[in-house]
Parts: structure tokens; C-alpha cells; sequence
């Protein structure tokens, strides 16, 4: 395989996120870690996946599931240690299967050593790590994300009596990437990881790194100029390795971030998400075709990252006020659901466990451009506990059997880290690995199918999209394409039998061939192609010229 | 074509792509590329204000036109409405057209109705492509009232120049007010929305050939919508300004439609108002009514005398029709001169009725029956205006009003002749 098709191996990937505390118990104390992880990755591998993304296992006081990290080179206690994590790495790349890391770059835990030195006197060489002031005037533009929490950017720190400034929680004080110091820090801690093999990071929170005043301090040039000189040492030191950057903005804005192939390689599309639960509600292909018009070409090397669920809400910052309110009564009627501006349940549960829209969704997902995340536990459909508190209740230990603890862990139940999911329909006697595994047409096995299926041609990961416009609304057609290579998708949106007549002329004397079953279907010739399909049914077709 | 099969395949295609939906607005045209592109943007920028979520289309009903009426509805570019990344309505809005060589307007209104059953509409709204002031605001007021409040039939209100609608004011409303009993002052606009039930109801109807509805099948559906007890109420639209190039059908015309829809309407729902006595006011939204205070140039000398040629000429018909005493008061006023011609409301209550018990005995052609009341309306309008020619819009608002009340008064002298000879059809 050449070096240039290896260094895109993110462009075909399909990513299985996890943390590492709810996957699996090696050491029965409750709390997932990496010798458990490592145990399970031949689960991991029998799926299908090319790329594991791991949330943050760095030490941490967990005040935000570990996105407050107070030591980055180091492996938090509860999940193992540096050596672990080195072992668990080399299982995986035996296995074929990539690791990628989180590295949160815009903020600390207060509980980092350099936040502690930074307070601890204004004349401290860390001082200038952070943002200080002696107001709170200052960049009143930028707007506050945690809305259900904070009241402001600014926080008043007592020790060294003045603000810090903090785009998330105020335990997580922003770094100061004017100081050049802070970026050496930060690549000496990506150089860290990737001598010890990791593939490729998710850099959390990426367009807040620089504050101007009299801008909403979101995207500016300097944040740019930053992550191009990160690019530019990752590609000279360390080929073939990944950045994927978490900036939940409008697709033109994200697009920036792949830069002239100088960036990012990847960037999730946050704004597709929503749009696809929102279609499937509305039985209606408008919220999908308008978004992915909407979203501009990026470089060829670059990729979108598309996701269903994940650990985080169901994020609502990409809507319109009609569709946010629209997406809350549909999908989170009742209050406790909803979080931010997103919703806190799982991908089944929202479907409201319908085996079909799970499947239909799926087939979105791995149909549709760019590089597919699943979310553990959504591959056997898994439900959620919105009682939990923030967004704990989608983060519960992963369901492997119906026995003790789920086969999560040997620990007495009231010693996990979250209880388990329990109730009679997603509880984890009803849903669990063990029992898809010996239903051939579990949710599970399906799964494994499908990705079979997306990965036996590069069309899906790298072909471009030509939406189809039948008539009927509530058909969302499209033709993927990539070199000679077309594949012609049609989703039925709606709970009903659907007719549709779809032109295509273009592709006239082409043999439709649907690439799960491998059947012929009739020629494409001159007459509209007719189709029937059942209720949330998809077809995958191979067009062949023979 | 089979009378079962009035809607075209093209437009069965069409409606199988749809599918259900919530709201449909039907939007009769002909010739109207210059007005039909803003009726769309009027009647999306509604979808995406007052129901961003509904499944919506818009049914264009053509008769006909050499415009390019069609294209230019297919292809009328939707005002954003500031929407951030120009998103608007969640769902796909539809268009959907079919057209007729030459169709009566029932052919219209019944195209538009039956498709509002097919697909299931809850509300359906019907407004007139020619309309040049058509605005969002007239939908949603059509619409809401329905989708939201489950009426089943809303008539519209319009703020009218004082001297503007006189037919609706000095006969078809007060008749039908006092025959029907519910106060709904339009009966026969081209506009009007109801309830998925009644579309059902009147697409089900077997009148749409009855000759007197041919042109205005509004009425029918009003009248329809009261006669079955269907939730009925009244929405303010504001001013309707009428298509610059299209002129006001004559007199002879305008009452021949409207007229003689409103008495087949009677004749064949007597059974309904047999009984029935008094009024009563429909619940409304906006203002009840609204005259404005312009001047207007009216030739009255031409009225009154097409008024006493009229009589003159049709003197045996009228006589034929009208009771002796009726016709001796309008004999009477055939001789006074400009400036003692007065057509009180006693007697213009009692001529109307005493033309609606002709028509349900047909005692000649009903068309020419209906045809004869033209001079006498000419004497009545001619009236009204001498007599409020100075008169504020309050004044002439009570004027109506007692004209109504005249008409409810008078109705049991209707209801004993109407009895004479004639079974009332259960």
C-alpha cells in the first residue's frame, strides 16, 4: 500500500468511540480500565472497525468526565497506568485497529499544577499561562456555552484576587495560547503520545483557543494560525498520523478548519446530525439535502467526521430556534431529557427502540460522506438513564450479558461507577452483547454487516453525493460515486409503503445490483426507475455497466 | 372525461407524491402571471411563520391560462424570512398544478376540495390568484382559526370602501343572515378556508353540476358548512384590492351568479330554515367590519333610469312574480321622480322574498326569474346611495343592520307563502 493511500487511512475508517471507564472491569473495582479494554478488543475487531476514539483517561477530578484534565502525560489511576495504556495500544495495533486520543487543548482542571502555580502569585512564571484580568469587561462578545450552569465567561479567582477567563466550566480555566510558551507545552504533550504509537487526536474545543476583544471569540485567525503550525510538526514528524478537530460550528466555518489541507484532517459535521433525526421525525428529506448543500468542498485529503450519538448531548447549537424547539418536542417531551441546548438519551431510545428507524439511521450514517463514529453500545442498542445528572446518564457501563453487572464487572453492583441500565426494556438482561451474538439477525449482527458492506468499497468514504429530487418527499435518494464506482442509495423516511419514481437517466443502462443480498435488479432504461419500498426501508445499489 | 374521474392522472401522480398533509391552500388562476408569483410568496412566507412544522402544499388550479400562469407558480422563488443559513420551513413545501380548458368555477372549487380529501388535509384555504394585495397575514388568518381552534369553515372579512360590496350588503347577506340565522357577511368570496370534515363533506356533495353554482360554488359551501352545523366563524383580512387590469363583472351578471346561487341554496336547504326564526352572530377574529370613508363617483342618473326602464320593460315578469301588494308599491315607485325614489328596506325585504318563493315554485325560467330582480336591485342601490350619501360608516352600518333585522321580521310572510303549495323536502 502506497504511503500517500496509508496517510488517508482516516477517510476510510470507521471509528468505535468508548471511554475507557465504562467498557469493560479487568480489575472488578468498578471503574472500566485499560487491561479491560484490551480484553475486549477482539470484540471490538469482530465489529468491524478500523479506529478506536478513547475520551480523556488522563488524571483528572472528573468534574467533567475527564475533560478537566490535571496532568496530561499521565494515565488516570482508576483505569491503569502509562504502562497499561502502552500494552492496551499495541493489542490494538495488532489487531489493525487505530487509537485515537483526546487532547483537550483550549483548557486545564484548576487542578493542574500549572493553574496552581498561575494563582499562586501574579508574578509567577505560569501566571501568563492563563488569561487574567482585574475586570470582567473584557470580550463580552463571546457567548457562554454551559448556559444551564455558567453566568459568565469570567471567574474570580480569591487566590489571586482577579478573573480568569473559561469558556466551559469555570473549574476549567482557558490557557493562554498568546503565549508561545503554552504552545510549546502543548506540542511537547502531543509529541508524548505519539512516540508512544497513538494515531491520531480529537482536539477538544478547538475555536476557542485566542479571545479578542470585539470579536465572539470563535474562530479567529490566530486560533488558525495555531493549529497550522501544529499540522506542519505532526506532518514532518509524524506522517500518517491524524487531527480530528471538535468545533461544533456552521459547516462553512468548520470548513475552515482543513485549512488548505494545512489543518485539520478531519472535523465533525455537527450540523448533520441533528438534520438526520429531524428528517426521519418529519418523514421528510429537506433538513438533510439543505444542510449537506450548505456544506462547502474541502480538501481532497480532508474529511468530515459524522456521527450519530455520542457522549456528549444531542447538541442543538446548529439549528434554527423553529427546528431546536421542534427537535425538543419530538424527541425530549419530557424536561429532564434535555441539557444545554441538546438532548442527553441514546440513539434507541430516541427511536424510541423501533428496530427499523435504529437500522434506517445506521444506514444514513454509513451512506452518507465522510467517516462514520459509532457510539459504544449503540451497535446493540443500548438505552440511557436521563436521571443520572448531566450527561452521565449516556455513559453507562456497556452491556455484555444479562449476568452480574452485565459482565461489566465482578465488583458488587453499588461500587460501579454509574449504575447500570436496568429497566425491562433496555436493561442489560434484555440488551446485551452475549444474546445479539447468537441471534443471526440481532441489531448487532446486522451492524457488522452493514460496515462489512460500507467497507467493501471506497465509494461511501471518499465518492462524491448527487441528490436525487423525486417527487416524493419522503424518499431521500442519492448517488455516491468515487473513480468509476457508483452507488445509488434510497431511504424510505416514512413509517408508510412509499412509491417513488426516480430519474435516473443519467445512469441508463446501468444494472442496479442491491449489495446486501447481491440481487440484480431491473436495467435503468428510459422511463423514470420505479421503486416500492416498505416503511423506513434503504436500498444500497451497485450501478454496473455490463 | 368520466364524472368519476374529474382529477387528471398527472395530478393523481402529483397528490401520490405528497401524500398527507396539514395544510393545503388551493390557488385558483387564470391568466395571472403577473400576480400568481407574489400569491406564492405570500401564501409560503404564512407556511413558514405560522406553521414551520405542518406538512403543507399548495394546489394550483388552472383554467386555462396562456400566460404562463403555471410556470411562473412552479418556479416562484420563496422569500427567505431571516432565517439564520436561510433555513425556513422544516419540511418540503409542495406544488402541486393541474389544469382545465375552460372550467367552471365549480369545476374549480371541487378540484380543490376532493384534493383536500385525498390527501387528508386539516385545514384547507382557498384564496384567488388574481388577488393583488394577497399577504401571509390572510392565510394564517384563514388557516388558524382551523388548524389551531377547530372551526370548520371561516369566511372572510374585508375592510371595504363604504359604496364597495353593496350586493353583499343590501341582499345577500341580509338574506341569507335571516333565512340561515348565522351572521356571516361573506358568503361568495374567493376566499374562504375550511376543516378537512367538510371537504369531505362537500367533495362527497352530489350539486357540483347543478347549473346555479357553476359559477359561484363558495356559496354552496358556505351554506353548506351552516346548514350542517359545521363550526363556522369570521376572519379579518383587511382591504382586497381588485386586479389592476380586470374590471367588475356588470350588475346583471354579478347578481344572476350570486343571487341565483344564494336562492338555489335556499330552495334546496329549506328543510334546514323552515323552522327557524332570528339570528346569530358567528364568533369572529379581528374586527367585525370595517368601512373606510373614500369618495366615490357614481352615476346615479343612469341608475335610475335603468331602474324604471327596467320596471317598465319587465312589468308582466314582475307581476308574475312578485305578490299584488309588493307589485303595486314597485308600480309606485316606477312613477316618482329621482328625487322622491325611495326603496325602503320593508319593501325590499319583501320584494326578495316574494323572488325566492317564485324561484322555489319556478314559476318561469329560474335564470330569467333571477334576472328580473336586476332593476329593482338598480332602484335599491340607487336608494342607498341618495340616501347615505352623506352618511358616516356608522350610519350606514345601522342602516344595514335594520335591513336585516327587516328581512328577519318579514321572514314568517316568507316562510307562509313558501308553505303554500309546496312540500318542504325533509
Amino acid at each position: 500500500m502506497s504511503e500517500v493511500v496509508q496517510s488517508l487511512w482516516y477517510k476510510d475508517a470507521v471509528i468505535y468511540q468508548s471511554h475507557v471507564r465504562a467498557f469493560y472491569d479487568s480489575n472488578n473495582d468498578g471503574i472500566g480500565d485499560f487491561p479491560g479494554l484490551m480484553q475486549k478488543l477482539d470484540y471490538v475487531q469482530d465489529l468491524g472497525v478500523d479506529a478506536l476514539w478513547l475520551m480523556p483517561f488522563f488524571p483528572s477530578p472528573l468534574r467533567d468526565d475527564g475533560y478537566d484534565i490535571s496532568d496530561y502525560y499521565s494515565v488516570h489511576p482508576s483505569y491503569g497506568n502509562l504502562e497499561d495504556f502502552k500494552v492496551f495500544l499495541n493489542a490494538a495495533h495488532l489487531r489493525g485497529i487505530r487509537v485515537i486520543i483526546e487532547l483537550v487543548l483550549n483548557h486545564t482542571s484548576d487542578q493542574h499544577a500549572w493553574f496552581q502555580q498561575a494563582r499562586s502569585s501574579r508574578d509567577n512564571p505560569k501566571r501568563n499561562w492563563y488569561v487574567w484580568s482585574d475586570t470582567d469587561d473584557h470580550y463580552k462578545d463571546a457567548r457562554i456555552i454551559f448556559l444551564d450552569t455558567e453566568l459568565s465567561n469570567w471567574a474570580w479567582d480569591p487566590v489571586s484576587k482577579s478573573y480568569y477567563w473559561h469558556r466551559f466550566f469555570s473549574h476549567q480555566p482557558d490557557l493562554n495560547y498568546d503565549n508561545p510558551e503554552v504552545f510549546e507545552a502543548m506540542w511537547g504533550v502531543m509529541k508524548f503520545w505519539l512516540d508512544i504509537g497513538v494515531d491520531g487526536f480529537r482536539l477538544d474545543a478547538v475555536p476557542y483557543l485566542v479571545e479578542r476583544d470585539g470579536t465572539n471569540c470563535e474562530n479567529l485567525p490566530e486560533t488558525h494560525a495555531i493549529i497550522r503550525e501544529l499540522r506542519k510538526r505532526l506532518d514532518a514528524e509524524y506522517p500518517g498520523k491524524m487531527l480530528l478537530a471538535e468545533a461544533n460550528q456552521w459547516p462553512a466555518d468548520v470548513a475552515s478548519y482543513f485549512g488548505n489541507s494545512d489543518e485539520f484532517h478531519m472535523a465533525f459535521h455537527f450540523p448533520l446530525m441533528p438534520r438526520i433525526f429531524m428528517a426521519v421525525q418529519l418523514e421528510d428529506r429537506k433538513p438533510i439535502v439543505e444542510i449537506l448543500e450548505q456544506t462547502p468542498q474541502i480538501p481532497d485529503s480532508a474529511q468530515w467526521c459524522i456521527f450519530l450519538r455520542n457522549h456528549d448531548e444531542l447538541t442543538l447549537e446548529m439549528v434554527t430556534d423553529v427546528e431546536r424547539d421542534y427537535m425538543y418536542d419530538e424527541y425530549a417531551k419530557d424536561k429532564t431529557m434535555r441539557i444545554n441546548l441538546g438532548i442527553r438519551r441514546r440513539l434507541a431510545p430516541m427511536m424510541d427502540n423501533d428496530r427499523r428507524r435504529i437500522q434506517l439511521l445506521n444506514v444514513l450514517l454509513m451512506s452518507m460522506p465522510g467517516t462514520p463514529i459509532l457510539y459504544y453500545g449503540d451497535e446493540i442498542g443500548m438505552g440511557d438513564n436521563i436521571y443520572l445528572g448531566d450527561r452521565n446518564g449516556v455513559r453507562t457501563p456497556m452491556q455484555w450479558n444479562g449476568g452480574w453487572n452485565a459482565g461489566f464487572s465482578g465488583a458488587d453492583p453499588e461500587r460501579l461507577y454509574s449504575p447500570l441500565i436496568s429497566n425491562p426494556v433496555y436493561g442489560f438482561q434484555a440488551i446485551n452483547v452475549e444474546s445479539q451474538k447468537r441471534v443471526p439477525h440481532s441489531l448487532l449482527n446486522w451492524m457488522k454487516r452493514l460496515i462489512t458492506v460500507r467497507k467493501s468499497t471506497k465509494v461511501f468514504s471518499r465518492g462524491s453525493i448527487e441528490f436525487l429530487r423525486p417527487s416524493n418527499h419522503r424518499v431521500l435518494a442519492y448517488v455516491r460515486q468515487y473513480e468509476d464506482e457508483k452507488i445509488l442509495v434510497v431511504n424510505n423516511l416514512s413509517s408508510s409503503a412509499q412509491a417513488v419514481e426516480l430519474d435516473l437517466s443519467q445512469h441508463k443502462g446501468s444494472i442496479p445490483i442491491e449489495m446486501s443480498g447481491r440481487n440484480l435488479f431491473p436495467r435503468i432504461g428510459d422511463l423514470p426507475y420505479l421503486m416500492t419500498m416498505g416503511p423506513y426501508q434503504s436500498y444500497w445499489f451497485r450501478l454496473r455497466r455490463l | 372525461m368520466a364524472e368519476d374521474s374529474f382529477l387528471t392522472d398527472d395530478l393523481l401522480r402529483q397528490l401520490i407524491s405528497v401524500g398527507e398533509v396539514d395544510l393545503l391552500v388551493g390557488l385558483p388562476s387564470h391568466n395571472n402571471a403577473e400576480t400568481i408569483g407574489r400569491a406564492v410568496e405570500a401564501i409560503e412566507e404564512s407556511f413558514q411563520r405560522a406553521f414551520p412544522r405542518q406538512r403543507v402544499v399548495i394546489v394550483n388550479v388552472d383554467a386555462g391560462s396562456n400566460d404562463r400562469t403555471s410556470e411562473v407558480f412552479l418556479n416562484a422563488v420563496p422569500r427567505k424570512n431571516g432565517n439564520s443559513r436561510g433555513l425556513t420551513s422544516l419540511r418540503t413545501e409542495h406544488r402541486v398544478v393541474t389544469r382545465y380548458e375552460n372550467p367552471s368555477s365549480a369545476t374549480v372549487f371541487r378540484t380543490i376540495v376532493a384534493t383536500a380529501d385525498l390527501l387528508r388535509a386539516r385545514a384547507c384555504a382557498i384564496v384567488s390568484a388574481a388577488t393583488p394585495n394577497l399577504t401571509a397575514d390572510w392565510i394564517g388568518n384563514l388557516l388558524q382559526p382551523i388548524y389551531r381552534q377547530d372551526y370548520d369553515f371561516v369566511a372572510p372579512l374585508y375592510a371595504r370602501q363604504r359604496f364597495d360590496g353593496l350586493l353583499a350588503r343590501t341582499l345577500l347577506y341580509p338574506m341569507s343572515r335571516a333565512i340561515f340565522g348565522k351572521r356571516i357577511r361573506e358568503l361568495h368570496s374567493t376566499e374562504l378556508a375550511l376543516s378537512g370534515r367538510l371537504a369531505t363533506n362537500c367533495a362527497n356533495q352530489n350539486v357540483w353540476h347543478d347549473a346555479p353554482i357553476q359559477d359561484l360554488p363558495q356559496t354552496c359551501i358556505a351554506l353548506t358548512a351552516v346548514t350542517s352545523d359545521y363550526r363556522c366563524c369570521q376572519s379579518f383580512l383587511g382591504p382586497k384590492l381588485r386586479p389592476a387590469h380586470v374590471s367588475a363583472p356588470d350588475i346583471v351578471t354579478a347578481v344572476r351568479q350570486a343571487v341565483g346561487a344564494l336562492f338555489w341554496c335556499i330552495d334546496s336547504q329549506d328543510s334546514y330554515w323552515i323552522d327557524r326564526s332570528g339570528s346569530e352572530p358567528v364568533p369572529t377574529f379581528g374586527p367585525d367590519h370595517e368601512l373606510t370613508d373614500e369618495q366615490v363617483t357614481v352615476n346615479l342618473q343612469r341608475i335610475f333610469e335603468l331602474f324604471r326602464s327596467g320596471v317598465a320593460e319587465l312589468s308582466p315578469i314582475l307581476k308574475a312574480i312578485a305578490a299584488p301588494d309588493t307589485y303595486a308599491e314597485i308600480q309606485r315607485l316606477e312613477t316618482l321622480d329621482e328625487r322622491n325614489l325611495c326603496f325602503d328596506n320593508a319593501l325590499w325585504a319583501k320584494t326578495l322574498y316574494d323572488f325566492a318563493v317564485a324561484y322555489h315554485r319556478t314559476l318561469l325560467n329560474r335564470d330569467h326569474l333571477v334576472q328580473a330582480l336586476v332593476p329593482l336591485y338598480r332602484g335599491k342601490i340607487y336608494s342607498f346611495f341618495r340616501q347615505h350619501a352623506a352618511s358616516s360608516p356608522s350610519d350606514i352600518e345601522a342602516d344595514s343592520e335594520n335591513l336585516c333585522l327587516e328581512l328577519e321580521r318579514q321572514k314568517p310572510h316568507l316562510i307562509e307563502h313558501w308553505k303554500v303549495n309546496s312540500e318542504v323536502k325533509p
